[in-house]
């Protein structure tokens, strides 16, 4: 259920390095907020289109992204469009859309560990001055990587064991079991950490 | 107890993982079924404090922007942040501080359970509902140059929902206190 969105591939998107894609979205997404001309702003979308189809990523999985967003921008374009005319509710949708495909497709094509790096290398500077500690947020990272399934499979033991003893599957009286049994587990897991460590 | 923080963070960060991708849970009288994401913001604030809170909602973005599908409905990736609700998402970890600093000062401080309770509603209110439609709402306005009046008029939308989830966290952040207490630590 963790599986990164992340589409292995060998396209021009994929081959550049991950701080450019990410420098380049940036001033995507500021030059986007310049532009208001949708016929250039219909440039970009269609260009965002073409690089998250190059990524060769399934249709399915697109529309799952985007489903979501879909609902909103009709609702943003109709609201628009009803007081302040067509051209700029076109102007909008546009422009959102471009936004949200150029994302998706650096999101596609880079791997998550690329990121991770990016990441890191913009936390150095922060890390010199003793702001951040790379070692902690690394290991928050993952702890928090190794869990998601783990309290995932918390969450329905309670709710088979609630509905075992005759209750509906209400998720407010999940949350609570839920709760504490994920505050000691952190604690278990921090002493055995610190009983490892030197 | 060195990695104490670090481990609480994580697992919070996971445990917020987990509320979004239940599925949404329609209630009567209100239009848009609610997901738990923002319940776990408030969760985070109320049950780890200001700091703690903030760095567990912190690393959950993190999650989702490099690429992982933990947002509800199993989105994820940077495109989340840029759409039109992505301030509500950076509201989370501002949302998150302000409860919990809310909450240290409401709920720790009183003395019965029902005061204890409405700490923790005031805590929730302000902080995961004022604080993150703060940032939601303005986002809203410039990614979609609708303006703010029109912007906020959609935000209306999910109050209710927020209104509910808040005091639901409220809740639940009392049951948990006496239980397993965390605000002395």
């Amino acid at each position: 259920m963790m599986e990164p969105l992340y589409v292995a591939g060998r396209s021009p998107l994929h081959r550049l390095p991950a701080w450019l894609k990410l420098a380049a979205l940036v001033a995507a997404g500021a030059g986007l907020f310049v532009l208001r001309d949708p016929r250039w702003l219909g440039l970009a979308f269609a260009l965002a289109a073409i690089l998250v189809w190059s990524t060769g990523v399934t249709a399915r999985a697109v529309w799952r992204q985007v489903r979501g967003l879909l609902w909103v921008l009709l609702a943003v374009g109709l609201f628009t469009g009803w007081f302040q005319g067509w051209n700029d509710a076109l102007a909008v949708v546009l422009r959102v859309g471009a936004m949200v495909g150029l994302a998706l497709a650096v999101t596609l094509a880079t791997r998550t560990s690329d990121l991770i790096d990016v990441c890191e290398r913009v936390l150095k500077p922060l890390e010199r001055i003793g702001l951040v500690d790379a070692g902690k947020v690394a290991l928050a990272l993952a702890l928090a990587l190794r869990f998601v399934p783990e309290i995932w499979r918390n969450f329905q033991e309670i709710r088979e064991a609630q509905a075992a003893r005759g209750l509906g599957a209400h998720p407010v009286a999940l949350i609570v079991p839920l709760i504490v049994l994920t505050l000691k587990r952190a604690q278990e897991v921090a002493e055995a950490i610190d009983a490892r460590s030197p | 107890m060195k990695s104490n923080n670090t481990v609480l963070i994580a697992l919070f960060a996971a445990l917020i993982v987990v509320l979004s991708l239940m599925p949404p849970i329609p209630l009567p009288g209100i239009p848009v079924p609610i997901t738990l994401q923002t319940l776990g913001a408030m969760l985070a604030g109320a049950m780890l404090g200001p700091l703690r809170g903030a760095l567990a909602c912190l690393l959950y973005l993190v999650l989702a922007a490099i690429g992982l599908p933990v947002l509800p409905g199993g989105r994820g990736g940077l495109g989340a942040f840029l759409g039109p609700t992505g301030g509500f998402l950076i509201g989370m970890v501002v949302g998150a501080f302000v409860t919990g600093w809310l909450a240290r000062l409401l709920a720790g401080r009183a003395t019965g359970t029902w005061a204890k309770l409405v700490g923790y509603v005031v805590a929730c209110i302000v902080g995961g509902i004022v604080v993150v439609y703060a940032f939601g709402v303005p986002w809203l306005a410039s990614v979609t140059k609708m303006g703010l009046p029109k912007a906020a008029t959609a935000g209306v939308v999910f109050l209710p929902g927020d209104l509910v989830k808040a005091v639901l966290a409220a809740w639940v952040a009392s049951r948990v206190e006496r239980v397993w207490p965390m605000l002395g630590r």
